[in-house]
């Protein structure tokens, strides 16, 4: 049964079909599944293909990416709503975009896939100041603070990511948060991420859910 | 509210650099059919037949017979020989043509007139410097109309391309082009404000037949557009509108130097008004298409929608304008697209499941049409619209748009034998995201208003589509909403025809301001459920109306 159910769910996925996704595990659950099954044995591995799938095929749209990782994150809420017991949390990370920067839906990408993954993110908003991502990021007890910035004055500016790696090495931070950023500049030039005082980037939504987990681990295990 | 249906007939012209055909309506003169090309024959008047540039070669075909002026102008035994003046001879079937000395190429042309609105009004109490120029500039494109204010002529009209476009498609990347740069930021300016007198240039060389002197007796000069032309035109406020703060505010993008700017267009009389935009987002080209569409003059519930690659958008409730911009990026524009184009000869403006009209039969189940019935060279973006909506009704392009099939490295061809004609999946995810943003927007100011989808009741839309969408295939991808196609009405240029409007009044800017008074403009960064919305709006399927909007 459970890999009919797999296969429902990611053929609902592929075809970004929320309402076909949402009857796939709603029937699951009507059979029995846990919901700590949906999401460790169903959503969480589809999540991951996606990662893989999606960086090979060349037909996948940025259109598609966004439905998928929507998709991926309200069936995980709903599912988390349903758990006997609190699930085990990889890290936490603070979200938002530059100062500056209104440009929202790369963040909202990468929001789905922590949160599908077992991360959790506060949203911090667009138009971010430097000092509010590093006092947020305390408060929170974030692993990585992630910046998003869509234009090249904000990605490479002042006030963007240079200025919270800046904050962080002044107040002493910089072995407890980590620093992620993503966006279309850092596409253009893959290198740009070091300029600005990132410790990683990511070319997608997506990939950057992948790049996080990895960091946090990479953190927790040192 | 489709454009009447007219009769087409073909022109063919043979010219030393090649023929062309061209679909044309019946009774049109061939110069007025050739304004509308880049195959434009020479002209310095306004078609009047008085300076007689415009020899041409009849070589067969059905026309109408020599005029007076004809007889004027050309000799008898030039005549015997097929010559005749191009704005003089009308088509009355399909002809035949040869230009042996076509006018140099230009990136201006005229505007079809289907597509102006009319824009009552004069001024017969004006003693000097009668002539008035209005433009809409826009990110993509630029259009303008010279008037006789005095008479309430409007004398010729030209489109033509944004020249800044080499700094970028979008708003954004041009002002990030011109932050902090200065010498950069003032080449901007120039390039736009030479684009502009270069168009008024050439309707005065060709349909007045005097450059110099004309653009002395120019009284007036109203340009409207969105915040950040308005600001790189002028070279001031650019800086500001980069940072969100200023965002819901008013900009001033007016000209520091008001004198360079006129002595830079010779126009030492003219009174330059840039119309001031609403905020920093929204400008000015919307306030214009209030005033054509007359919107907040009936009832609640109309909603206007002009699109472009910065779309804008406004709700009339019956006291307050709710309005909004969201950056759709090009696609509706046709740029931005592996074969994008704007709607002009040889652009696809029209995709059917069954043979319609004079169309290129493409395979068993799609045809197509093209701009004058030319070669297809690319997509506008009703074509666009119509080949997204046709190839999910044959389940080639699936809701979430992707193809069906993968159609590999060469993209999905309407005709096989013209790769002008692919789609790629790109583009169908730059369309996507460009109807998402637009349907979800829409969405965002009903409920600010507390309003639904079924509570419009007129639907205006205006700028990129221009009279050639189909309402049918907008509502079938949900780019519009599936209501009674009788409250939906297309208008081509209404921007342009607001800034008509504003010139043929005595205090113009004054309708403008007062409509200023009256909006609301909303942030769309700011609302929470936006992104949302804008996700769930992804799919390519009908709005549901029923749902909260």
């Amino acid at each position: 049964m459970l890999d009919r159910i797999i296969k429902d769910y990611n053929d609902a996925v592929f075809e970004t079909d929320k309402d076909a996704a949402f009857e796939v595990v709603n029937n699951a659950l009507a059979n029995g599944l846990t919901a700590e099954d949906v999401v460790f044995k169903v959503v969480i591995p589809a999540v991951e293909e996606m990662m893989s799938d999606i960086t090979r095929d060349p037909d996948a749209n940025l259109a598609q990416h966004f439905m998928t990782a929507q998709i991926a994150a309200e069936v995980t809420e709903k599912m988390l709503l349903k758990f006997a017991h609190p699930p085990e949390i990889i890290g936490r990370v603070v979200i938002g975009t530059a100062a500056g920067d209104l440009h929202s839906l790369g963040k909202r990408i990468v929001m789905g896939c922590l949160k599908a993954l077992m991360v959790e993110v506060l949203d911090l908003g667009v138009n971010v100041p430097a000092e509010k991502f590093v006092a947020e990021a305390l408060n929170y007890g974030a692993d990585v603070i992630a910046i998003s910035a869509m234009m090249v004055h904000t990605a490479t500016g002042e006030n963007g990511a240079r200025k919270v790696r800046a904050l962080l090495k002044e107040q002493g931070l910089e072995d407890k948060i980590k620093i992620v950023v993503g966006g279309a500049p850092y596409r253009f030039d893959n290198e740009l991420y070091k300029t600005v005082g990132a410790d990683g980037w990511a070319a997608d939504g997506i990939a950057a859910g992948k790049m996080i987990v990895d960091l946090i681990r990479a953190g927790k295990a040192s | 509210m489709d454009a009447p249906s007219v009769s087409l007939v073909r022109l063919s012209v043979q010219t030393p650099s090649g023929d062309q055909v061209f679909q044309v309506p019946l009774g049109t003169s061939v110069r007025d059919a050739l304004d509308l090309t880049e195959l434009r024959v020479r002209a310095a008047c306004g078609g009047s037949g008085g300076c007689g540039a415009c020899g041409v070669t009849l070589v067969g075909g059905a026309v109408s017979p020599p005029t007076t002026a004809e007889y004027m102008k050309l000799l008898a035994v030039e005549r015997q020989q097929g010559a005749r003046l191009a704005c003089q001879m009308r088509l009355q079937g399909d002809a035949v043509v040869r230009i042996d000395d076509p006018a140099p190429p230009s990136q201006w042309r005229s505007i079809p007139p289907e597509e102006l609105i009319a824009a009552p009004g004069a001024l017969p109490e004006l003693a000097q410097h009668v002539y008035g120029v209005a433009v809409d500039l826009g990110t993509t494109h630029i259009r303008l109309a010279l008037w006789n204010r005095k008479t309430g002529q409007r004398i010729a009209t030209r489109r033509g391309p944004n020249p800044q476009g080499t700094f970028g498609a979008d708003v954004l990347n041009r002002l990030s082009a011109a932050h902090g740069n200065p010498a950069r930021a003032d080449e901007l300016a120039k390039l736009a404000r030479t684009a502009i007198v270069q168009a008024v240039r050439d309707i005065l060389k060709r349909d007045v037949g005097e450059v110099t002197p004309m653009l002395k007796e120019i009284g007036e000069v109203i340009v409207v557009g969105n915040t950040a032309m308005l600001a790189l035109l002028s070279g001031r406020g650019g800086d500001t509108l980069l940072n969100p703060d200023h965002w819901a505010g008013r900009i001033d993008c007016q000209p520091a130097d008001r004198a360079a700017f006129q002595a830079q267009w010779f126009m030492p009389h003219a009174a330059i008004h840039l119309v001031d935009a609403v905020a920093g987002f929204i400008g000015s080209d919307l306030l214009a298409d209030l005033v054509a569409t007359r919107l907040t003059e009936g009832a609640a519930g109309a909603l206007l929608l002009d699109v472009g690659t910065n779309t804008e958008i406004a709700l009339w409730d019956g006291t307050r304008l709710h309005v909004t911009a969201v950056p759709g990026g090009p696609a509706f524009e046709g740029v931005g697209l592996r074969n994008g184009m704007a709607a002009e000869t040889g652009a696809i403006h029209r995709v059917c499941r069954t043979p319609c009209g004079a169309f290129h039969p493409a395979s068993a189940d799609i045809s197509f049409e093209t701009v004058a019935g030319a070669p297809a060279r690319g997509f506008c973006g009703s074509g666009l619209v119509d080949a997204v909506a046709v190839l999910l009704a044959t389940g080639q392009i699936k809701p979430s748009g992707r193809f069906a099939v993968s159609p590999g490295p060469d993209g999905f061809l309407l005709d096989s034998a013209n790769p002008r004609t692919a789609l790629f999946s790109q583009d169908i995810d730059t369309f996507q995201r460009a109807k998402a943003a637009t349907a979800a927007a829409m969405a965002a100011l009903l409920q600010r208003a507390g309003m639904g989808w079924s509570d419009i009741q007129r639907l205006c839309v205006c700028g990129a589509f221009g009279h050639r969408l189909d309402i049918a295939n907008a509502q079938a991808i949900g780019l519009l909403p599936p209501l009674d196609p009788a409250r939906i009405e297309l208008f081509a240029d209404a921007s342009l025809a607001g800034a008509e409007i504003g010139l043929l009044l005595p205090a113009g800017a004054a309708v403008f301001a007062a409509l200023g008074e009256r909006v609301a403009a909303i942030n769309l960064s700011q609302v929470s459920d936006y992104d949302d919305r804008y996700i769930d709006h992804l799919r390519l399927r009908p709005i549901d109306i029923n749902k909260r909007a």
